[in-house]
C-alpha cells in the first residue's frame, strides 16, 4: 500500500485554478521528485500536504486513513515536515534554538536546558556533515547555504516519516548538494518518504526514484526516473522543444570596461576587461566573491585599491547613482530584498532608476512613465494584466523581466547581471537568454554571474572563474567545458 | 469602479466624511451645518494638518517623528522669546524660529540616516529634549506678543481665518510636489524598498535626512502659526500632537512600513478626526469618551481596510 | 483652436498678480487692541432665551481625578438641584489649545452659560469671543487677565505658596534645606512658587536647594525625591504643588524610612492625601474649595440669565453685571488635628 495518497485534489485561487483534480501516490522509502514550471502548482500541492492550505476538493490518505489538516501543527503531528523555499529562520537566535524552535528540551520546571539543547544540535549537525557550524552561532552570521542546511536540520529534528523539500539546493554548491543527497539516501533507507522539488533537472535524475510532473495545475503523469529522458521531461513540463542557447558571437575588439587590480571586502587583486558586444561569465562557488566584485564596481561597496577604466576614462563610483550616470547597470540576485519595490506597480518599478527620463519641463510626467513602461512590457512580453499591477503578484520570471526593463531604461553600456535565472521557470529562462543575446548584439557588454554552469557555457563568450576572492583563471573556447570551470573553481 | 474607490483611501475616507457630515446635519440642523461651524472645524485642525503633511512625507519614506509636538512648542516659544525679551523684529524672529526647527530636523535626520540610530528612539529622545528647551525659554508661557506677529494667525481672508489658507496651501503645494517632482517621488521608492532604492541610484541617506528636515520645518511653521493664533506661546503646546497626527495620517492611508500614502490623505485624516471631535462637542459627549471613540474608530477603519483589501484584491 | 503658449504665459502672470492684489485688499487684519474693542460691545449679555437652558463647562484634562471628584461633581449636583441641563467638555489631556478649540466650537452652539476653567492666560481671546457673542461667561480656578469674563471664582495661588512656606517654617523651626516641586511652565503654579519663596527668603537659615518638575506624575515625584534624599541626606522638608507631588514625595520619604522626620507640605486633599496626613507622613495640606468654584460659578451664570438681583432697570443696557466680579473662596488647612473631619466626609 502507498504511504501517502493524494486523491483528486482541486484548489481554486482567485482567478486561477492552482490544482485541477491531481491524484498521485508516494511509496514508503522512495524519493519522489515533483517537476513543473513555476506556477504549475507544486508549492500549492505541498502546502496542502503540510497543512498550510486546505483543498477545495479531494483528500489526503496517510497509510489508508483519510486526513484533513487545518493547520501545519496537525500535519507535524503526523510526522510530516517541510523545508521551505523561503527561509523560516530567526536571525537573532542561535542555530540550536532555531532548529528546536518551540520544542527545546526543558526540565520539570519548564526551564530550557541549554546544554542538552546544544548537545542535541551538535549531534544533528554532525549527522548532516556540517560540523563547522556551532550550535551557539547566531543564524545572522551564517552564509545563505549554511542557513539552508540549518533549515534542513530543523525539519530533520522532528524525525519525520515524510519530508518535503522545496528547492533545497538553490543556494548550494556541489559539496553541500552531495552532503544533502547522502542524507536523503540514508533517510530513504530508514523508510522515510521524501518529496523533492527542484528546478535543477540534473539533480532529479541523480536522486529520484520516480518523477511526477505538473503543468498548469494538472498532473501530467508519474514516471520511473530510469525510464525518462531529460528532453522528454522538459517537453512534458513546458510542452515544447528547447533550442540551443546561442549561435555565433557578437564580440568586438572595442574595450568598454577595464578593471585593474581592485581589492575590497572579501575580494582582492581582481583584474579583467569587457568588450562591446560580448557576454562574459563570472563563475565560482557560492561565497567566492562574485557578487562582491560586482557590487564594488557598481559603487555599492567600497573599493580599497586598484583602478577601473570605463570608456577609457578613470571611473570610481561612490554610490550607485554615479555608476548609473556613467551608464552602468547592475541587476541584483536578490530580487525580493534588493531588486524590486514589491508593493509598487510594474510602472513604478520600471521607471525607478531613470526618474529623470520621465520628466517633462522639470516635472514628473505620469503619461510618459505609462508610455515608457508599456513599451517595456511589450518588448519583454511580460505576462501581466496591466501596468498598475503590483509586482509582488507577478511570477518570478516576470519579476526578473521587470528588473531587466528597469535597468535597460537607464541605457547602460555595461550590464552586470547577477543570477538572472535564479528561481524562475524554464520558459522564462529562455526568454531572459534571448534578451541578453539581443543586448549583446546591440553592442552592450554583459557581465553575467551565475551558479548554473550550463547557462554560462551556453551563453558566454568566455568565463572568468573566481575562487576565494581572486581571479583564478579564464576559460575560453574551444575548451570551455564544465569540467574545466569546476576544476578551477574548487 | 467601486472596487477602485474602496481601495484608494483618499476616496473611501472622503465618502465616509461626506456621509458622516450629512447624517450629522440631519441630526443637528441648527448647529452643525453652518458656515461658522465648518470654518471653526477647519481652523481647529489647521495646525494638525500642517504637521500631518510632514508626517505623511516621513511615513511614505518608512520613518516617523515623535518629536513634532515638541518642535511645535519649541519653535513657538523660541520665536516669542526672541520677540518678547530681545525685541527682535517679527520677520527676523520668524526666520530664527524656522531655522531652529530646521536644525532640530537636521539633527534627527543626520543621526537617523547617517548614524543608523533607530528613528523611534532618536525622536523620542528629541521629544523630551526639545520640550525641556521650550520650558527653559518660555517658563510659564509668553503673553503679549507683537501685533504683527499675532496678525499672521488671526487675520482673515475672504471671511476665512488665515491658518485655514496656510493649511490648504501646504496641502496643495505638497500634493503637487509629490505628484510632479522626482525629488518627492523618490520617497515612495525609499519606503517601498530602501535597499532597492539605493541600488536604483537614489541617495537614500541624504533623502531621509531631508525628510526629517522638511517635516521639522512644517512643524516649526505650525508652531509659529499656533502661537500667533493664540497670541501667546505656551510650553505645553502640541502635547500629544505626534500621536494624534500619526493617527490622522494612518487614517489617511499611510502605513508604518512605508511606501503608501497620498498628501491629501493627511488632510482627510485630520478632517475626519476634527469632524468627530466637533460632533462630540455639539452632541455634548463628554471628554472621557473622546479618546475611546477615536481609538475605536481607528481600529474599525484599519480593520475595514484590511477586509476590503482582502475582498477586492481577490476579485481583481 | 489652440492658444499660443507665450500668450498663455502673459495671461497667467497677469491673472496671478490680479489675484494677489485682490487677496491683499480683502485681507482683514485683527483689531489692534482686542480687549478694548470687545469691551465696548458687551459687558453684560442681553437676556438669553431661557427655554432649553443649558450650562456648559469647558476644562482641559477632563479626566483628572481631582477635577472629576470636585469641580465636575459639584457642577453636576448643581444641575440636578436646579433641574437644568449641564454638560462637561474638553480634551482628556492637559492641552490648552484643544480647550480653546472646544470653547470656539461650543460658542457656535449658543449655550445658556459658559463655565471655563482658567487654565492659561492664552484663553483670554476666546473668552472675549464668547462674551462678545453674548454668552454669560464665568472663569474659575485661575483668573485670566485681559479677559472680559463676567465673574471669577478661585483661589489665590500665591497664598497657597505662602501658606506652605509659613507652615514649613513652623515645622522646621526656621532652618534647614527645603526642596519644592510641581509642574513647570504653568502660570498659577509659578505664582505658588513665588509665594513660597517670598516667605522662605525671610529666614536666612533656610536653604532652598531646588525647584523640580515632577510632570504631574507620582513616579517622577518619587524619583526626584529619592535623588534629592541621596544628594542631601540632611534635607528638612519638601513642598509639593500639584496633585501628584504629595503622594510621590511621601512614597520616597517612607521608603527611605524617614516618615515624620522629613516634613512634607503639599496641595490638594484627595483620599490618598488625607490618608498620608493621617499616617503622619504629610504634615499639612493646603486645600482648595473647588466645589465652591463650580457650584457658585454656575449659580452666577443662572442669576445673570434669570436677573435674580437686578441692579438697574436693565442691567445689560446699563452696561453692568449683577453678580460678584471676583470671589476668593479661601483655602483649607488640613493637618493631623482636623484630618478626620475630611476623611469621614
Amino acid at each position: 500500500m502507498p504511504h501517502i495518497v493524494l486523491s483528486h485534489i482541486t484548489k481554486q485561487f482567485p482567478g486561477v485554478k492552482a490544482l485541477d483534480d491531481v491524484s498521485m501516490s508516494i511509496e514508503q522509502g522512495e524519493i519522489h521528485a515533483l517537476c513543473g514550471e513555476n506556477g504549475a502548482g507544486k508549492s500549492t500541492l505541498m502546502n496542502i500536504l503540510s497543512g498550510n492550505l486546505q483543498p477545495d476538493n479531494g483528500g489526503i490518505f496517510l497509510d489508508g486513513t483519510n486526513l484533513r489538516f487545518s493547520n501545519p501543527q496537525q500535519a507535524f503531528a503526523h510526522n510530516i515536515a517541510i523545508v521551505y523555499q523561503h527561509l523560516s529562520l530567526v536571525d537573532s537566535l542561535s542555530v540550536a534554538e532555531n532548529i528546536f524552535a518551540n520544542q527545546q528540551p526543558v526540565n520539570k520546571w519548564g526551564i530550557i536546558q541549554f546544554d542538552a539543547l546544544n548537545h542535541q544540535t551538535s549531534l544533528l549537525l554532525k549527522q548532516l556533515n556540517i560540523e563547522e557550524i556551532s550550535p551557539r552561532t547566531l543564524v545572522a552570521e551564517l552564509s545563505p547555504a549554511q542557513r539552508q542546511m540549518v533549515e534542513i536540520a530543523k525539519a530533520l529534528s522532528k524525525q519525520p516519516s515524510i519530508l518535503i523539500l522545496d528547492e533545497p539546493t538553490a543556494s548550494f554548491t556541489d559539496k553541500e548538494t552531495r552532503t544533502l543527497f547522502d542524507i536523503l539516501k540514508t533517510l530513504k533507507k530508514g523508510g522515510a518518504s521524501i518529496i523533492y522539488i527542484s528546478h535543477r533537472l540534473e539533480e532529479i535524475f541523480v536522486l529520484a526514484d520516480r518523477i511526477s510532473i505538473l503543468k498548469d495545475g494538472k498532473h501530467q503523469g508519474t514516471f520511473n526516473a530510469s525510464e525518462l529522458k531529460k528532453d522528454e521531461l522538459i517537453t512534458k513540463m513546458v510542452g515544447r522543444e528547447l533550442k540551443a542557447l546561442r549561435a555565433g558571437s557578437t564580440r568586438t575588439t572595442e574595450t568598454l570596461l577595464v578593471v585593474k587590480n581592485i581589492s575590497g571586502s572579501r575580494f582582492s587583486n581582481v583584474s579583467f576587461s569587457l568588450h562591446q558586444g560580448e557576454i562574459v561569465g563570472l563563475a565560482g562557488l557560492i561565497g567566492a566573491g562574485r557578487s562582491e566584485i560586482a557590487r564594488a564596481i557598481f559603487g555599492i561597496d567600497k573599493i580599497r585599491s586598484g583602478e577601473i577604466l570605463f570608456h577609457d576614462k578613470p571611473f570610481h563610483a561612490d554610490h550607485p547613482a554615479a555608476a548609473i550616470r556613467e551608464r552602468m547597470a547592475y541587476v541584483t540576485e536578490d530580487r525580493k530584498n534588493q531588486g524590486l519595490f514589491q508593493e509598487m506597480t510594474i510602472e513604478e518599478n520600471i521607471v525607478a532608476a531613470s526618474l529623470p527620463f520621465v520628466m517633462k519641463s522639470g516635472f514628473y510626467d505620469r503619461s510618459k512613465a505609462r508610455q515608457i513602461s508599456a513599451d517595456s512590457k511589450n518588448r519583454f512580453r511580460m505576462a501581466a494584466s496591466d501596468l498598475q499591477q503590483r509586482v509582488i503578484n507577478l511570477s518570478g520570471g516576470n519579476q526578473q523581466k521587470v528588473m531587466l526593463a528597469k535597468w535597460l531604461l537607464t541605457q547602460p553600456d555595461v550590464l552586470i547581471i547577477d543570477e538572472p535565472t535564479h528561481g524562475i521557470d524554464i520558459g522564462a529562462k529562455y526568454e531572459i537568454y534571448e534578451i541578453l543575446k539581443t543586448l549583446a548584439a546591440e553592442g552592450k557588454a554583459i557581465l553575467m554571474i551565475s551558479s548554473e554552469l550550463p547557462e554560462l557555457l551556453g551563453l558566454c563568450d568566455r568565463i572568468i572563474v573566481v575562487k576565494k576572492g581572486t581571479v583564478v583563471g579564464e576559460v575560453v573556447p574551444p575548451d570551455m567545458t564544465e569540467e574545466k570551470v569546476i576544476r578551477l573553481a574548487t | 469602479m467601486i472596487n477602485k474607490i474602496l481601495q484608494d483611501r483618499v476616496y473611501s475616507l472622503g465618502l465616509v466624511l461626506v456621509t458622516t457630515a450629512l447624517i450629522t446635519s440631519l441630526v443637528f440642523p441648527s448647529t452643525f451645518p453652518t458656515f461658522e461651524n465648518f470654518s471653526q472645524i477647519l481652523l481647529n485642525l489647521s495646525i494638525d494638518t500642517i504637521v500631518a503633511v510632514g508626517m505623511m512625507l516621513l511615513l511614505i519614506s518608512g520613518a516617523f517623528d515623535l518629536s513634532v509636538g515638541s518642535i511645535v512648542a519649541f519653535t513657538g516659544c523660541f520665536t516669542a522669546y526672541l520677540m518678547h525679551f530681545f525685541n527682535i523684529p517679527v520677520p527676523l524672529a520668524l526666520a530664527a524660529g524656522m531655522l531652529s526647527a530646521l536644525c532640530i530636523g537636521l539633527t534627527n535626520g543626520y543621526l537617523i540616516a547617517y548614524q543608523n540610530i533607530n528613528p523611534m528612539i532618536q525622536t523620542l529622545a528629541m521629544m523630551g529634549i526639545i520640550r525641556g528647551c521650550a520650558l527653559l525659554v518660555s517658563g510659564a508661557g509668553i503673553q503679549n506678543l507683537p501685533y504683527w506677529f499675532n496678525a499672521i494667525g488671526q487675520s482673515k481672508l475672504l471671511g476665512i481665518q488665515m491658518p485655514i489658507w496656510y493649511m490648504l496651501a501646504t496641502v496643495g503645494i505638497f500634493t503637487f510636489l509629490f505628484n510632479k517632482t522626482i525629488f518627492f517621488r523618490r520617497y515612495y521608492y525609499i519606503g517601498g524598498n530602501e535597499k532597492a532604492a539605493d541600488l536604483s541610484g537614489i541617495h537614500v541617506r541624504k533623502m531621509k535626512m531631508f525628510a526629517f528636515m522638511i517635516s521639522a520645518l512644517l512643524a516649526g511653521f505650525a508652531g509659529i502659526l499656533l502661537s500667533s493664533r493664540l497670541g501667546a506661546a505656551l510650553p505645553t503646546m502640541g502635547r500629544g500632537l505626534e500621536l494624534r497626527v500619526i493617527t490622522a495620517v494612518i487614517l489617511g492611508g499611510a502605513t508604518l512600513t512605508g511606501g503608501y500614502g497620498k498628501i491629501p490623505g493627511a488632510l482627510l485624516g485630520a478632517l475626519f478626526m476634527g469632524l468627530i471631535a466637533n460632533i462630540m462637542v455639539i452632541s455634548r459627549i463628554s471628554g472621557y469618551w473622546q479618546e475611546i471613540i477615536l481609538g475605536l474608530i481607528l481600529i474599525a477603519t484599519l480593520w475595514l481596510d484590511k477586509y476590503l483589501q482582502r475582498k477586492y484584491s481577490a476579485i481583481s | 483652436m489652440k492658444l499660443k503658449l507665450p500668450h498663455l504665459k502673459v495671461y497667467s502672470v497677469f491673472s496671478l498678480f490680479g489675484a494677489l492684489f485682490l487677496l491683499s485688499v480683502s485681507c482683514e487684519l485683527p483689531p489692534r487692541n482686542q480687549s478694548a474693542a470687545v469691551a465696548a460691545r458687551a459687558s453684560n449679555p442681553e437676556p438669553v432665551s431661557i427655554d432649553n437652558e443649558e450650562y456648559v463647562m469647558v476644562t482641559t484634562a477632563v479626566t483628572m481625578p481631582m477635577y472629576v471628584n470636585h469641580d465636575q461633581a459639584a457642577f453636576r449636583r448643581w444641575g440636578k438641584k436646579m433641574n437644568v441641563k449641564v454638560s462637561i467638555l474638553g480634551p482628556a489631556e492637559w492641552d490648552v489649545p484643544a480647550q480653546i478649540n472646544t470653547i470656539e466650537e461650543v460658542i457656535g452652539t449658543r449655550p445658556t452659560g459658559l463655565l471655563i476653567n482658567g487654565t492659561d492666560p492664552a484663553i483670554a481671546q476666546v473668552i472675549n469671543k464668547a462674551v462678545a457673542a453674548g454668552i454669560p461667561t464665568v472663569v474659575y480656578d485661575s483668573d485670566i487677565p485681559g479677559s472680559n469674563r463676567h465673574a471669577f471664582l478661585g483661589t489665590d495661588w500665591y497664598e497657597i505658596g505662602r501658606m506652605q512656606g509659613e507652615e514649613m517654617v513652623k515645622l522646621t523651626g526656621g532652618k534647614g534645606k527645603i526642596a519644592y516641586m510641581g509642574i513647570l511652565g504653568l502660570t498659577n503654579m509659578d505664582q505658588g512658587f513665588q509665594g513660597l519663596l517670598d516667605v522662605l527668603k525671610k529666614y536666612p537659615d533656610i536653604e532652598v536647594i531646588g525647584k523640580y518638575d515632577d510632570k504631574a506624575n507620582v513616579e517622577e515625584a518619587a524619583k526626584i525625591t529619592s535623588d534629592v534624599l541621596a544628594a542631601h541626606p540632611d534635607i528638612a522638608g519638601f513642598c509639593g504643588f500639584d496633585s501628584n507631588s504629595g503622594p510621590g514625595i511621601a512614597l520616597a520619604v517612607r521608603e527611605a524610612g524617614k516618615a515624620g522626620k522629613i516634613k512634607i507640605t503639599t496641595v490638594d486633599w484627595e483620599p490618598e492625601h488625607l490618608q498620608l496626613v493621617k499616617d503622619g507622613v504629610i504634615q499639612m495640606l493646603a486645600g482648595q474649595k473647588r466645589e465652591l468654584f463650580t457650584w457658585y460659578g454656575a449659580q452666577f451664570l443662572y442669576d445673570m440669565v434669570h436677573h435674580t438681583n437686578p441692579l438697574a432697570q436693565n442691567d445689560a443696557r446699563a452696561g453692568i453685571t449683577s453678580v460678584p466680579y471676583i470671589i476668593n473662596t479661601g483655602l483649607l488647612k488640613i493637618t493631623a488635628e482636623n484630618v478626620d473631619e475630611f476623611i469621614n466626609r
